[in-house]
């Protein structure tokens, strides 16, 4: 079984409305990214809304289209692209956010595309913490978390909170534990656990 | 209090179909009120007064936009983007559009300044307009541009007393926009408009670190509890959109 299949089972047994966090060593990014768009999301026909303030909408489009992942039940609202002066022309899977500092734009985005969705189980990727954090005091991530987190568990809407082991400080870990109720690791020395 | 949130529920509502706004107004507006949506330009004033009507039309109450400063072809532009728009309720009369320009030319109102008698002669014809289509929602954009030619604080006091009294009577539930300039210290341009209304809703520009952020914020509700909090909002083809705003243990 490879590490992508384990940690796509341990995703498996996410109670509904569940608020996970989802703990990646920096080389097994791309491991945990298969998971949850490849073989979760597509096995159980997820609606995935993929929260990327780490990498471009179009980097992470490329790189699922390299690693031939069907993206197709992928929405992306993307808050990095606009900051970076990257292309932010808004297309049929991708909203932009003008910036990380705009948390209550993601939550926006994040509801619009819900209520676009027709899909009975929806799941939304926040990518990630750690960047997040580089632009946003921690008051006001911890708030957010908080109120994301709660509102889409109040909808029933499943949401992964993405850290990067390796950049992650004691007082992240302790946000992200504050609203989750389950943690996945994902190490290959560890495996998921 | 348990007394007070009992009379709460008893008044009708007439529900924005604006779920978050309707939370924040503990289900809607106190039915037959007359409100104050204010704000300064660029925040959504307009395009969540339409919605408002839209949400009306599409439950079936006749829904009436009477516009001061724009023409009706402009404001298609505004309604049709969105997802529940259907050209249906402008055909069934469900949704009307009128030129308050066209009005005051049929009343023979051509003068800069209107005077006691046209004002309540404005006033009566808006009235009859409620009356014989039966309108259960009335949106006036903007009674500031109203206020312009009426140029008197009395006359407006007059103007908005008598139509926010005959729309009640009629049990017509009614939005009237208010343009004020940013960093305005009060609610209106003229200082009577936000006194004689039943509730004001604020809307606003807030720029934190170099982002400028909509905001809404339910100032004044006669007839219910509701939330003072600031919100956040987008307006999106599904319609506005509002999120508290974070404040981080400080906030502004």
């Amino acid at each position: 079984m490879t590490l992508a299949s384990r940690v796509a089972s341990e995703l498996e047994e996410m109670p509904p409305s569940a608020a996970v966090s989802l703990q990646v060593g920096v080389d097994y990014y791309l491991d945990a990214i298969r998971a949850v768009v490849d073989i979760y999301a597509a096995k159980r026909d997820v609606d995935v809304i993929y929260v990327t303030a780490t990498i471009s909408y179009q980097a992470i489009a490329d790189i699922l289209k390299a690693l031939e992942i069907d993206s197709s039940k992928v929405h992306f609202v993307d808050c990095i692209s606009h900051s970076m002066m990257g292309s932010s022309m808004q297309g049929g899977q991708v909203l932009f956010v003008e910036s990380p500092t705009m948390l209550e734009n993601i939550m926006l985005k994040t509801e619009y595309l819900l209520r676009k969705s027709e899909a009975k189980e929806k799941l939304v990727l926040l990518d990630s913490v750690n960047s997040l954090a580089i632009h946003n005091s921690n008051n006001v991530l911890t708030e957010f978390l908080h109120i994301f987190a709660s509102s889409l568990r109040s909808r029933g809407v499943n949401t992964l909170i993405l850290t990067v082991i390796e950049h992650t400080t004691p007082e992240l870990n302790n946000m992200v534990n504050l609203v989750c109720d389950s943690v996945i690791r994902v190490k290959e020395e560890e495996g998921p656990k | 209090m348990v007394e007070m949130a009992e009379k709460e529920n008893v008044r009708e509502r007439c529900k924005t179909g604006i779920d978050s706004l309707d939370n924040i107004l503990y289900g809607g507006i106190p039915r037959a009120n007359t409100i104050l949506l204010t704000g300064s330009v660029g925040t959504g004033k307009t395009s969540l007064a339409l919605e408002f009507l839209l949400h009306g039309a599409i439950e079936g109450e006749p829904s009436m936009f009477l516009s001061v400063t724009e023409a009706s072809e402009k404001l298609m532009v505004n309604v049709i983007p969105y997802d529940f728009f259907e050209s249906k309720l402008i055909d069934d009369g469900k949704l009307i559009l009128i030129d308050l320009p066209l009005l005051y030319q049929r009343l023979g109102m051509v003068s800069a300044e209107l005077s006691m008698e046209e004002v309540g002669l404005l006033v009566s014809s808006i009235l009859d307009l409620v009356r014989e289509m039966k309108v259960k929602r009335l949106v006036v954009d903007s009674i500031t541009s109203i206020g312009y030619k009426l140029k008197t604080q009395e006359k407006i006091r007059d103007f908005i007393l008598r139509l926010a009294r005959g729309l009640s009577s009629q049990g017509c539930t009614s939005m009237l926009v208010s343009e004020v300039t940013t960093g305005s210290q009060g609610y209106s341009t003229f200082m009577v408009e936000e006194a004689l209304a039943d509730g004001i809703i604020l809307m606003g520009n807030m720029e934190r670190r170099g982002d400028l952020l909509r905001t809404l914020q339910v100032i004044k509700m006669r007839g219910t509890s509701h939330s003072r909090a600031k919100y956040v909002l987008d307006l999106t083809p599904a319609g506005v959109l509002l999120v508290p705003l974070l404040k981080g243990g400080g906030g502004s």
